[in-house]
């Protein structure tokens, strides 16, 4: 009888054997290791380049979409009317040309002759006024309607000739138009944008098309021969959806993607720990838009009190939370803007760790613990409140040393973290919150009216902590209004100083990017310009002995 | 009872708070309040909840799964063609097929080894055999599925790379040939078949062992050995049939199982399967697909269980016999 279950444990090996020698018979070959991946390579076109991202698009319209998924594959294959270069400046993109009037009141541009889509139609201003007319259309629920909303007349006078003209003078127009995609009018009138099946097969401009779209697996982009803006070196971009970021990590470790995105510790832990990923991997940080604040709901005591506020600024230790949750791989900041761009202002210090002069301030406006509890007390109610945050963990975290801060100084700080919808409808939505740890992402305009400005405060609005300050509320109506730049740089520094000095949130971090890319692919500018990284990802190229070659069509 | 399941699964997410409008992608500054009230009359959330059930049962009526808000409008059960001939696959029509695939396969790996290994277990208990079945299967109930999976990514991916890591398909899967295309996909599936096998094992050897145990010491059995039958017929004719029994509703209880599949494997092994998209869902608040996934998986569960039980009916002469009782 042990014949028979011996031979059962027989079969069983022999199919799992024969399984993976099947298998791996099929596995792809990677370039051979002993490549040298840092000698100098002449520029040449061709190449493919993998990256991955962790979330499919829901659609290539991205006034529709509206998530990060989707643009980073729109930018692409649409171009805007106007385009930032490396130093976020301004300049044309499907426009050769733009001229404001005297009044500020109106904006011509003019388009670069003899474009075309890339299904060879010709692009006209008659594109460009449709783009405009869907993104405001009442049918159409496109999130940043708003600012295109206050266009009061759009005209084409000519083929080439796209003008707008606004009520009064809106400073953060030129940004909105270098927002908006522009979308073929041929092959979209008529059609609804919310289902249309353009969403998946999209004909743009850019420097390349989609070729084919693989349901949750990967997008192939190659490159379009009628592309606005001259070619692009790289042939094809395949980009991988891959949702799990370790997994992303494998596939990278294993040369399957060129491109990933990295959280602090696999930049400055895991990589720089293995020589064989050093040596075939190029690590690149950048500053984003975006920075972590943790904002009080002024409308609850005692943050009304400007003291409170600064008291608590003082006695967080904001190097210890770049050290600890971002590894050092974040600065700290003192107004709302990139550091290093026009709109921040460099006067400005970040509070220092001072918990010193936080009890003395804390002291001053009334708080003092009276039965010896370590709490601080007022009235003889204790200082304690809830800091609620989304199930993030750099803001998990972050509150956990803000926690241990404020206990020194006699503060009690409870911590919950909850999922992001649900935190949004029942704690920002409804103002019942005391504290909040998150971020905020902007955009390279440097007008924050719907964050900061006191009108901005009903449900669903982002000036959710309360903030209401009159001169606040004119240098934002201000700078909307000034379209010289350097003027209206003058106003959002004043802005800033305002800011900083009352205290409404505390800015924790400002992050890096970061990034690895594979060194096969040359071309990239490190360090990286305001821009970042990708201002030139046109001009990246993979020399023909670097590339892959499983990827043969 | 579909009907009851549907009440309380839409009451539930509609009480969730939040809706399509507040994912994450709508807090940026740069959008209005008033688009997300568009947003919401466009798909009837300003209306009272038990207004939207009956929308949402009227369309039920007609087998209408309706379309899901987060993903450019794509239906959620079947495939529709627009007037230009254009075809948008259901999201459930996409993600069902390729979790049950796996899941079946894992099923029936679990099960060729488990049966083996449970009976060796009974026959040699608590013998060197018994021992490290035993102890194997600890280790595998014990290990965390994701951690297994990555381990084994790292070491046969990576390492070594003789699998592919994540993914069901290779980036030139559409050039390959049949013989190839077939390679090509067994081997993507072979992690995230095979790891899901090895930690559900524990259970069903458990069950046969057990079972092969009490079987074995019946009467029937030893009469059987009396009368001279050789230890084989024993075991593979008189045992473990009776044994087995059990097992029918194991694999009927693991029918919602089947059909739900993992969010966890699902997203370390990059598979587009129902228990990533049900998860998303959840999270978007993606309300016709939740129903979607709810409405059509209760469904199948019960024909599952119906299955089993018909299963049972033909595997157990005196089940039969109490069916034809009444």
């Amino acid at each position: 009888m042990t014949n028979l279950t011996s031979s059962f444990i027989k079969l069983a090996s022999i199919t799992f054997v024969s399984i993976l020698l099947l298998a791996c018979e099929s596995s792809t070959d990677a370039p051979s290791s002993n490549l040298d991946y840092s000698k100098n390579y002449p520029v040449e076109s061709g190449g493919t380049l993998v990256s991955a991202m962790t979330a499919e698009p829901s659609g290539l319209i991205s006034m529709i979409a509206g998530e990060s998924a989707s643009s980073e594959i729109t930018a692409n294959i649409f171009n805007s009317l106007l385009k930032y270069d490396k130093n976020l400046e301004l300049e044309g993109d499907l426009v050769k040309s733009w001229e404001i009037s005297a009044d500020q009141k109106t904006i011509n541009f003019k388009l670069r002759p003899n474009l075309k889509w890339a299904d060879n139609k010709p692009i006209t201003s008659a594109d460009v006024l449709f783009t405009w007319q869907a993104v405001t259309d009442e049918k159409t629920a496109s999130p940043y309607a708003s600012d295109f909303q206050l266009v009061k007349k759009a005209e084409t006078p000519d083929a080439l000739t796209f003008s707008v003209t606004y009520d009064q003078a809106y400073a953060p127009a030129l940004d909105s138009w270098a927002g908006l995609q522009i979308l073929p009018k041929h092959l979209l009138e008529g059609q609804d944008l919310h289902t249309t099946a353009f969403a998946r097969k999209p004909v743009g401009s850019h420097y390349y098309k989609l070729d084919s779209w693989t349901h949750s697996e990967h997008l192939k982009l190659s490159r379009n021969a009628n592309s606005v803006l001259g070619q692009a070196r790289i042939d094809q971009l395949i980009t991988r959806i891959i949702p799990d970021n370790s997994a992303q990590f494998l596939e990278l470790m294993a040369d399957n993607i060129d491109l990933m995105g990295l959280d602090p510790i696999k930049y400055s832990r895991i990589i720089p720990a293995r020589p064989e990923l050093l040596q075939k991997l190029a690590l690149y940080k950048e500053l984003g838009n975006s920075y972590t604040y943790m904002g009080f709901n002024l409308k609850h005591k005692p943050f009304d009190d400007v003291r409170v506020r600064r008291a608590i600024n003082y006695a967080i230790d904001k190097q210890e939370i770049i050290d600890g949750v971002y590894l050092g791989l974040g600065i700290n900041i003192a107004s709302p803007y990139k550091p290093g761009t026009r709109w921040s202002n460099p006067a400005l210090t970040p509070y220092p760790y001072n918990p010193a002069k936080a009890r003395a301030l804390l002291k001053e406006s009334g708080f003092e613990d009276n039965n010896g509890d370590g709490i601080l007390e007022r009235d003889g109610k204790p200082f304690a409140f809830e800091i609620v945050t989304n199930q993030n963990k750099e803001r998990e975290k972050s509150a956990v040393l803000i926690q241990r801060r404020l206990k020194e100084v006699g503060i009690d700080v409870k911590i919950r973290a909850i999922e992001w919808a649900s935190f949004i409808s029942r704690f920002i939505k409804t103002g019942d919150f005391d504290v909040v740890v998150l971020g905020w992402g902007l955009g390279l305009d440097p007008d924050q009216y719907n964050i900061w400005h006191s009108s901005q405060q009903a449900p669903g609005q982002f000036n959710f902590i309360g903030y209401n300050n009159p001169t606040v509320d004119k240098l934002l109506e201000q700078g909307r209004l000034e379209l010289n730049s350097d003027k209206r740089m003058k106003i959002y520094h004043e802005f800033a100083r305002v800011l900083l000095e009352d205290s409404p949130i505390i800015y924790l971090s400002a992050g890096y990017g970061l990034t690895a890319i594979h060194k096969r692919v040359k071309g990239i500018d490190n360090p990286a310009p305001p821009a970042g990284i990708g201002h030139n990802s046109q001009d990246w190229y993979i020399p023909q002995p670097l590339r892959r070659n499983e990827i043969s069509q | 009872m579909l009907i009851g399941i549907s009440l309380i699964s839409f009451l539930i997410m509609h009480l969730a708070p939040g809706d399509v409008t507040s994912n994450e992608a709508a807090f940026n500054p740069k959008t209005s309040e008033e688009s997300r009230q568009k947003l919401r009359e466009m798909y009837n959330l300003d209306k009272p909840i038990i207004v939207q059930y009956g929308l949402w049962l009227k369309r039920m009526a007609t087998m209408d799964f309706g379309k899901s808000f987060a993903s450019h409008q794509k239906p959620v059960f079947w495939q529709t063609t627009d007037k230009d001939g254009n075809v948008t696959k259901g999201l459930i029509q996409e993600a069902l097929p390729i979790t049950l695939m796996i899941n079946l396969l894992g099923l029936a790996i679990t099960l060729i080894l488990a049966i083996p290994l449970g009976i060796i277990a009974a026959r040699r208990y608590l013998g060197w055999q018994d021992r490290s079945i035993t102890l194997f299967n600890f280790l595998g109930f014990s290990i965390p599925g994701f951690w297994l999976s990555l381990l084994l990514m790292y070491w046969l991916g990576v390492v070594n790379n003789w699998f592919p890591i994540s993914g069901l398909h290779s980036l030139n899967y559409e050039s390959l040939d049949t013989w190839s295309k077939i390679k090509d996909s067994l081997s993507h599936l072979f992690l995230p078949v095979i790891i899901p096998s090895i930690t559900g094992l524990a259970g069903i050897t458990l069950f046969v062992k057990n079972g092969m145990l009490d079987v074995l010491h019946q009467d029937y059995i030893t009469t059987a050995r009396a009368k001279g039958l050789n230890e084989r017929k024993v075991i593979y004719t008189h045992a473990l049939r009776n044994a087995l029994l059990p097992l029918i509703t194991i694999i009927g209880l693991s029918i919602p199982g089947l059909i739900g599949g993992s969010v966890i494997a699902e997203t370390i092994f990059a598979i587009p399967g129902m228990g990533k998209l049900f998860y998303d869902a959840v999270l978007m608040r993606d309300f016709p697909v939740v129903m979607g996934i709810l409405t059509i998986g209760s469904a199948l569960t019960l024909i599952g269980n119906l299955l089993a039980d018909v299963m049972y009916a033909w595997a157990d002469p005196r089940v039969r016999r109490g069916v034809a009782k009444g």
